[in-house]
């Protein structure tokens, strides 16, 4: 499979030519890096093209490639058979190349229409005329199922349409080639489902689409070819109905993966976390974030949370780890001591640790060097502090030993400024400053977001261990394949609430799904009383 | 730290932070002599008084500082005022670097810096003289005036923390506060602290006319007679100790993690609101320090009705932490080199045809490119950073695929997570 170049099978220039756009023997190196290593990939007219690889194989790199960011070294790039120049953003946006970026470039104060129209503004002497763009958008929306307001200010809606924005705005421009860079990792199961769909009908309309992404469930499901990367190497390209997801994985991470966690059934010990009645006002509307949810978690298991995201994970967490207030009446209780009133840093140095669910916004102070953020909360303990003064020495003898410990990858060992490290290495990076603390009770926060597969495996490794070790798990997921895998205990929550307990080895995926949108409900178990809205 | 971590791990030596730092500054420093320069050369094409040759003697003037002024003695003594008058720029920049360090953007300075001066001057000249010793009094007057700094910085410290009011506008109506207050006490109080017949009109008294002032160990008369007091080195001292402070101790690291991270400090359990106000309170202690020293060296002059003009040394704190990068011990040198571009300037109206304007201008130009030295660090930093490579994310053992070639390391610029990297497509990063 390595190395394997495929040539044009129709010399160019014929009327019928399949690839609209090719790239053919890219090499790009920058000083001492190979970063792609004659790359070919070939996209024809009308499909869905998969670039799958692990981070760190070369995709960002090869698009940067094809947008002119980056000028290979050795390759031609293609189009409808004839070689063209691509030397920055404008020609290949001349060339009909469009892309959805990871995180979108979009005003949040602009309407989604003054959004799509932003750089080709019509106008007349300078003066906007916002009509024929209305109705173009408005009609491509409808043609293409997107449902977009186009008067809706970009800030108020959600992270869906925000992406459908984006695609609007490819189709406004007329591209022909639409990339998707990571398009799912934002999104939420529903939305992703809503994503595949769309794109399957754009493919239907002769668009060709190139889908980058390390989610196998995706690419099996839309692909119609899948291009795979490995360390700047093509491997192959596979029609993905030949193939199946243990292939494409072995493929891309170089080895056979477990898609299923190793696991023992769980022996719950003693209550370690009790909520009783926890509410959390909103900061976005006037109802409850949270409302009256109450739930333990014992040693040696793993409860987890599933829903959709916004219905209220995140506020539960913040409350239970003080990132937030919760509102009166509220009880919080860890290992037998009521804790809700404690400060965050009496949580964290009485058995509370915490994987955030933002590794940027709370995990890590970037700017400071890998040492230094793994003592973040730790710092002041005796083994760290002399008269006031950081023990540095021993600050980094315990770096080291970390690093080791959980394999954290940096240039620099401890002395890496966090900001430097690749995604995965500073999620590791919390993960063994989190599970190396003290603690009875981890809360995990969507804690494999952005990682790719072999990276997910160590993840579920550590947490399941560390449950072994006899630790209470509160797991809060957004993805329904961890929910099954990882969990002793599945609750879901749909709007604040706790709308039902499952257990994994007894429930499906569609069952839990029809809970998280809201369509079924469990009646509350104590009391027996239903909680109507 | 650092220094022992490249014990371990080789960094090339433009990559070493605090390289790229005194590179940048000496850039911004190059910048602005060079458009100074331009604007004296074009001064002189465009006039028919000036031979162009004025141009280039003006440069060598604002260079030579001190040495302008001519014989041995005249710039020994020059020198001394020149250290003297850093003296306060000195602290007014580790106030602004410190609030930097915190996150936080101390433009509140002059209005520190007046409180601290008031307060100095009011215990200074009102405790009679030969009631307690003169040390004493010099040391109350010392503690008085940095204790209202400290006042005044911890207030929009308090609003920032608690209302999530801006620092910045608070701190400038804090220094207009504080430019009333003091010109209001010193007026409703001139028969005590101005004397009509000593001194100028506007002017408080000296302090040694109450026999307060501050040592000299014979600065002044290694100076030739210059103002400069051991002042120079308590700065220094306080420097060095914040230095440390912001380096090697929990309080620096929990004061730094605030201001790169608010949200991560708050995770990790630090009091981040605590810490802003410490923060603001230290910065304004800092500034107000610094105006005490310089009003108790006992031969200066203080403007009483200061509600018409800020201190100017307030506000060139901040091109002095720029130009330093925040570093506490950079800010010693980088106030004494504005002070020294300054002093060089003060000579070219007198040497050349250019009028007294003309220096102002070119230190202004100086201390505006000042205002680059970030932009230009991240700038090396970033053409440094694409020579690198972060490590592979996850080890991956080759036991499917046999042939064992040497893998290329991972390309920089797939996955590092800053932003600057991967997502200039847009042109969207600055």
């Amino acid at each position: 499979m390595e190395n394997t170049t495929i040539h044009p099978e129709q010399p160019p220039g014929q009327a019928d030519y399949p690839y609209v756009i090719e790239m053919l023997n890219i090499t790009k190196e920058f000083p001492g890096i190979i970063a792609n290593d004659d790359i070919t990939l070939q996209l024809k007219r009308g499909e869905i093209h998969a670039l799958l690889g692990e981070n760190g194989a070369g995709k960002s790199t090869l698009m940067s490639v094809l947008f002119g960011l980056y000028q290979p070294e050795k390759g031609k790039i293609l189009k409808d058979g004839k070689e063209v120049t691509i030397n920055n953003p404008n020609d290949a946006n001349a060339l009909g190349i469009g892309m959805v970026h990871q995180h979108f470039k979009l005003v949040d104060v602009f309407s989604v229409l003054d959004n799509i129209i932003l750089g080709i503004e019509p106008n007349t002497l300078g003066f906007l005329q916002k009509k024929e763009a209305r109705k173009k958008v408005l009609q491509l929306s409808e043609s293409y199922g997107l449902n977009v307001d186009p008067d809706a200010l970009v800030e108020d809606i959600t992270v869906g349409m925000q992406q459908r924005t984006e695609i609007l705005k490819m189709l406004y421009r007329e591209n022909e080639i639409l990339i998707f860079d990571e398009p799912t990792a934002v999104l939420t199961p529903q939305e992703i489902t809503e994503l595949m769909q769309i794109m399957k009908g754009l493919a239907a309309e002769g668009k060709s689409i190139l889908f980058i992404s390390h989610k196998l469930n995706e690419i099996m499901e839309v692909a119609d070819r899948c291009t795979v990367l490995r360390k700047g190497k093509y491997v192959g390209t596979v029609n993905v109905a030949d193939v199946t997801k243990e292939d494409l994985s072995a493929m891309m991470v170089g080895r056979n993966v477990k898609f299923a966690v190793d696991k023992t059934p769980a022996i719950p010990g003693e209550t370690i976390l009790e909520v009783e009645h926890l509410t959390v006002k909103s900061k976005l509307h006037k109802k409850n974030a949270v409302s009256d949810v109450s739930l333990t978690v014992r040693a040696g298991e793993i409860v987890c949370i599933a829903g959709i995201d916004g219905n209220g994970q995140s506020e539960f967490v913040s409350a239970i780890t003080g990132l937030e207030k919760a509102e009166p009446g509220s009880k919080i209780i860890l290992c037998g001591e009521d804790v809700t009133k404690k400060s965050i840093r009496y949580k964290n140095t009485h058995g509370m640790s915490h994987i955030p669910e933002d590794r940027h916004k709370h995990g890590l102070v970037l700017d400071y060097t890998l040492q230094e953020n793994i003592v973040l909360q730790r710092y002041f303990e005796k083994e760290f502090r002399k008269s006031g003064f950081i023990r540095f020495d021993k600050v980094r003898e315990y770096a080291d030993y970390l690093i080791e410990k959980f394999d954290v990858r940096s240039g620099q060992g401890a002395v890496t400024l966090a900001r430097s490290m690749s995604g995965g290495n500073q999620q590791k990076a919390i993960i063994a400053r989190e599970l190396d603390r003290e603690h009875k009770l981890l809360v995990a926060v969507q804690p494999t977001r952005g990682l790719d597969v072999g990276a997910i495996e160590f993840v579920h490794e550590q947490i399941v261990a560390t449950r072994d070790a006899g630790s209470a798990v509160l797991l809060i997921s957004l993805e329904l394949d961890e929910v099954m895998n990882l969990s002793d205990r599945i609750l879901v929550m749909y709007e604040g609430e706790i709308v039902g307990e499952f257990d994994p080895k007894e429930t499906t995926v569609e069952e839990l799904g029809l809970y998280m949108a809201g369509a079924k409900r469990q009646e509350k178990k104590e009391g027996g009383e239903e909680n109507a809205e | 730290m650092q220094n022992k971590a490249q014990t371990k791990e080789k960094v090339s030596f433009f990559r070493k932070p605090a390289i790229q730092s005194i590179i940048s500054s000496l850039i911004c420093i190059l910048g602005g002599l060079l458009v100074g320069f331009l604007v004296l050369f074009f001064m002189a094409v465009f006039s028919k008084d000036i031979p162009i040759s004025e141009a280039f003697r003006g440069l060598k003037i604002v260079l030579s500082g001190p040495a302008a002024a001519g014989n041995p003695r005249d710039i020994l003594f020059t020198c001394g005022n020149m250290l003297f008058t850093a003296t306060p720029l000195i602290m007014t920049g580790l106030s602004v670097s410190l609030a930097f360090k915190t996150g936080l953007f101390n433009i509140g300075a002059p209005g520190q810096y007046l409180m601290g001066a008031m307060g100095s001057l009011l215990v200074a000249l009102s405790i009679p003289q030969g009631s307690m010793p003169a040390w004493v009094i010099w040391t109350l007057a010392l503690l008085t005036g940095t204790l209202l700094g400290v006042v005044w910085g911890a207030i929009p410290g308090f609003f920032k923390a608690k209302f999530n009011v801006n620092e910045v506008i608070v701190c400038i109506l804090t220094n207009w506060i504080a430019a009333n207050v003091v010109s209001w006490v010193f007026y409703a109080n001139q028969q005590q602290f101005v004397n009509i017949a000593e001194t100028k009109t506007n002017f408080i008294r000296k302090t040694i006319s109450n026999g307060v002032s501050t040592a000299t160990f014979g600065l002044d008369k290694l100076f030739a007679g210059s103002y400069l007091d051991v002042s120079i080195i308590i700065v220094s001292v306080i420097a060095v100790l914040l230095y440390v402070m912001l380096n090697k101790t929990t309080f620096g690291y929990e004061l730094k993690a605030c201001g790169f991270n608010r949200n991560a400090a708050k995770y990790a359990g630090m009091n981040e609101k605590r810490n802003i106000m410490l923060s603001m309170a230290l910065a304004g202690g800092l500034a107000a320090c610094g105006a005490a020293l310089w009003c108790l060296n006992g031969q200066q002059d203080f403007k009483w009705n200061t509600y018409q003009a800020l201190p100017n040394v307030g506000f060139n704190g901040i091109p002095a932490a720029l130009l330093a990068s925040n570093n506490p011990i950079a800010v010693i040198f980088s106030a004494i080199f504005l002070r020294y571009i300054d002093t060089g300037g003060s000579y070219l109206a007198g040497a050349t045809k250019f009028n007294e304007y003309v220096p102002q201008l070119i230190i202004a130009v100086i201390i505006y490119f000042a205002g680059f030295s970030k932009f230009i660090r991240d700038f090396l930093n970033k053409r440094g950073k694409k020579k690198e490579k972060p490590a592979p994310a996850f080890a991956v053992d080759e036991t499917v695929n046999a042939p064992k070639t040497q893998t290329p390391p991972e390309p920089a610029a797939e996955d590092a997570p800053e932003p600057a990297q991967t997502t200039g497509k847009d042109g969207d990063d600055q």
